[in-house]
């Protein structure tokens, strides 16, 4: 079927891989390779799907539309956007079908509008297409009848056109709705989904479409203008920022940390999560590469929805909120196949219960990141931050689940401890610019004192001249880096480099790093995980070893699919990814990564100019 | 029944219910509030929309009061319980029109149903029942609500 051989197993199922994901701020859709959108969650991005044989090939729904015959297939986004372009090659003809969300305009249209339009570009092309409307993840009855001659499908508050134009008759079959047309140079068709919740259908004409299409464009290219990056991996950089664009949603400010659900991290394994939540745990990146980027807006939406989604559970932090800001994530477990057979398949998540002591690091962490761009803090936010930093002087004694939300007996995992420093460490920070109440200082101080004495005192080494996962084990961690990225102890010092080169050497896996190799409570493996690879450049780059850092993130940036995404995780044997996607961590951590390598060559370079102008100098 | 009792009845109302609101919010019962939401209208600066909301929330609460008022007139009875079932409406229509429909629509900060990835919103919108803002602000939002109607139609009958 390809040029890059992304065909599909004998289940049906695509390979991660071969997914493109295309949004509008609400919702992701996720376009396989051989042009079959297999995941659609409607009207938000963690509603119900209205197509996911991601997860079940049989009841799960899609939307193909891909050439009658055999043909090899290049795809790209358009420059700079959201928008999908591939490029199908058959024996007679080529095709072109362009993808989108398409985003919303001052004239009247749907509420959501997915569109696929079909460009001839040479020959002749035989096309055909077929939607299948699954509500509800395939659960939930729907009906297919016409109105005005549109097929609709129909279930509940739900409602779904199929506005066809130059795609041949659409037709309903059972319960799907498709047709079959042959493009030549320079014909034109579109097939639109067009999307309703708890409201009138909206029926768009042809030239309708075209605008809104030609506004989507045009929308995301000013966006993506508008983003600033000095450094050597801007078209990664800028993917990776317009993919986490896509899992900002746009109603409240909230950033998903993967637009999907129950993407196996083993195939036909038990790690099966659902990510399409909020964690506290990202907190730090997403205001840091959104300030890096020039993303003030979304920043400051995000620290707004921030704060606000924690008050209800203040001072304490749940790890992970909705994306609407609520705290009820009850996980249950959907009758669905699987990808690949991986079960199951769960929607929720019971890891908001869980105590994750490192997230008041990050809060603490994010929102001196935001009074630095922003140049200040409310003062009731001030408060309840001050209220927090009391919170953890007390807490951090305790035991948690980590970072990694393990599901085996809590421990004192080192990296909770670090951000408990951090935490106490930045509300000293803010206090001393007088931004948080300075009542409680000598007490912060006193046990940020304490707490990092617990650290080098039990959580390093001698033996293997690291800092260890917990105290009193050899294990190691791929989170120590956090602790390093995030400002505790000092980078340059032996400690650090110790631990970076023990990380790398005990996790390394080439380019890749795995999280850690101890037991989490879950039965089976997993692969590695991307994002620690990124935070190991970082990590070099801040120890000083800038020249390896530059190496592996060229390696790095090599291990994206053909449209630049990154899912959570890949097997090293084969590369294929694995887990939910995009994955907005290790995006994320792209973005971290490359700015502050780009910053420290920058100043390497100008203290290198400032060398050679002194040398110069009369 | 006077126009006077019936402002005074909405200032009293209006301290009664934003009263009981922020102690459900501090309770962690509800995310709620009305002046920091009426404020944000016409200030991204969170000092200066409290301070305005509560203005605003006052004037509303004034005017909401003046309603009651005209409705008692109507009925020519001014009871207690009669000023309940107003603020239990009132309640109703705050949280499934007022604040979940149209405040969202003419709010410059807040996110809605229109929003998209052209949008960056301040402020999460409410939700049916402003249920977004937790599970128990309707429940709260009713309570206050009836409260404020029954306080009203007390000052309003007493004056």
């Amino acid at each position: 079927m390809s040029i890059s051989g992304m065909g599909r197993s004998s289940n049906g199922y695509a390979p991660l891989r071969a997914y493109a994901p295309i949004g509008d701020g609400r919702s992701v859709a996720l376009v396989a390779e051989d042009g079959s959108i297999d995941w659609l969650a409607w009207p938000n991005l963690d509603s119900a799907t209205l197509f996911a044989a991601l997860l079940d090939v049989d009841a799960g729904g899609f939307f193909r539309l891909a050439p009658a015959g055999p043909c090899t297939v290049t795809r790209r986004y358009l420059p700079d956007t959201n928008v999908l372009e591939t490029t199908f090659t058959t024996a007679s003809g080529v095709a072109r079908v362009v993808d989108a969300l398409t985003l919303r305009e001052e004239r009247l249209g749907p509420a959501r509008e997915l569109q696929r339009r079909v460009q001839g570009v040479s020959g002749t092309v035989p096309m055909a297409w077929v939607v299948q409307p699954r509500f509800g993840y395939g659960r939930a009855r729907t009906r297919l009848g016409s109105r005005a001659g549109v097929p609709v499908a129909t279930s509940g508050a739900d409602a779904l056109a199929v506005c066809s134009f130059g795609a041949g008759t659409a037709r309903i079959e059972g319960d799907t709705v498709r047709g079959e047309f042959e493009t030549s140079p320079g014909s034109r068709g579109v097939v639109a989904l067009c999307g309703a919740h708890q409201e009138p259908l909206v029926l768009p004409s042809p030239s309708e479409l075209d605008a809104r299409l030609e506004h989507t464009i045009a929308a995301w290219r000013a966006w993506a203008t508008g983003r600033s990056y000095r450094g050597a991996w801007r078209d990664p950089v800028l993917r990776s920022a317009l993919a986490l664009k896509l899992l900002v949603h746009a109603p409240s400010g909230a950033v998903a940390a993967a637009a999907t659900t129950s993407l196996p991290e083993q195939l036909g394994g038990e790690r099966n999560w659902d990510y399409r939540f909020c964690w506290v745990r990202d907190a730090a990146f997403i205001i840091d590469a959104l300030l890096q980027l020039g993303c003030a807006p979304e920043a400051e939406a995000y620290f707004w929805w921030l704060m606000q989604a924690t008050q209800l559970t203040h001072p304490r932090l749940h790890p992970l909120y909705r994306l609407d800001g609520g705290t009820s994530t009850t996980e249950r477990v959907l009758p669905l196949a699987g990808y690949e057979n991986s079960r199951p398949v769960r929607i929720g998540n019971a890891a908001a219960a869980q105590q994750q002591l490192d997230s008041y690091g990050e809060l603490l962490q994010c929102a001196w990141l935001y009074a630095k761009g922003a140049g200040g803090l409310d003062a009731e936010i001030g408060r309840r931050l001050a209220e927090v930093a009391d919170l953890v002087g007390r807490l951090w004694r305790e035991t948690d689940a980590g970072i990694w939300e393990v599901r085996s007996a809590p421990q004192h995992f080192t990296h909770s401890k670090m951000m408990c420093w951090v935490t106490l460490d930045r509300a000293l920070a803010l206090a001393d610019q007088g931004l948080l109440p300075d009542r409680h200082v000598d007490r912060w101080r006193r046990e940020a004192d304490l707490c990092r004495d617990f650290i080098e005192q039990q959580c390093y080494s001698d033996e293997l001249g690291s800092y260890t996962r917990f105290p009193a084990t050899t294990e190691l961690d791929a989170s120590l880096l956090l602790g390093l990225l995030a400002g505790y102890g000092d980078p340059t010092g032996a400690r650090w480099h110790g631990t970076v080169a023990a990380v790398r050497r005990e996790l390394g896996h080439g380019p890749y790093l795995y999280r850690y190799l101890g037991q989490d409570g879950l039965s089976g493996t997993e692969g590695v995980f991307l994002s620690c690879s990124f935070w190991l450049a970082e990590a070099l780059a801040r120890t000083g070893s800038v020249a390896e850092a530059r190496t592996l993130m060229d390696e790095l940036v090599s291990l994206a699919n053909d449209v630049g995404i990154y899912a959570e995780e890949i097997d090293p044997a084969t590369g294929a990814f694995l887990g939910n996607l995009p994955q907005g961590l290790t995006h994320l951590a792209l973005i971290s990564a490359a700015a502050a390598i780009a910053e420290i060559e920058i100043a390497e370079a100008g203290v290198a100019d400032a060398g050679v102008a002194e040398e110069g100098r009369p | 029944m006077t126009v006077v009792g019936a402002l005074a009845g909405g200032f009293a109302g209006t301290v009664v219910l934003t009263s009981v609101l922020r102690a459900a919010t501090e309770l962690h019962l509800t995310r709620i509030d009305l002046p920091f939401l009426l404020g944000t209208i016409v200030t991204g600066d969170r000092r200066r929309a409290k301070a305005l909301g509560y203005l605003a929330h006052f004037l509303v609460g004034f005017a909401f009061a003046l309603v009651y008022y005209a409705l008692f007139a109507v009925l020519g009875r001014r009871d207690w319980w009669l000023g309940a079932v107003f603020g239990l409406a009132h309640g109703v229509i705050s949280g499934t029109v007022l604040v979940n429909v149209a405040l969202p629509l003419v709010h410059p900060r807040m996110g809605s149903e229109l929003s998209d990835a052209t949008t960056n919103a301040l402020l999460e919108p409410p939700g049916f029942l402003a249920r977004n803002y937790g599970p128990q602000t309707a429940l709260a939002g009713l309570v206050s609500h009836v409260l404020y109607g029954v306080i009203v139609a007390v000052f309003v009958g007493g004056a």
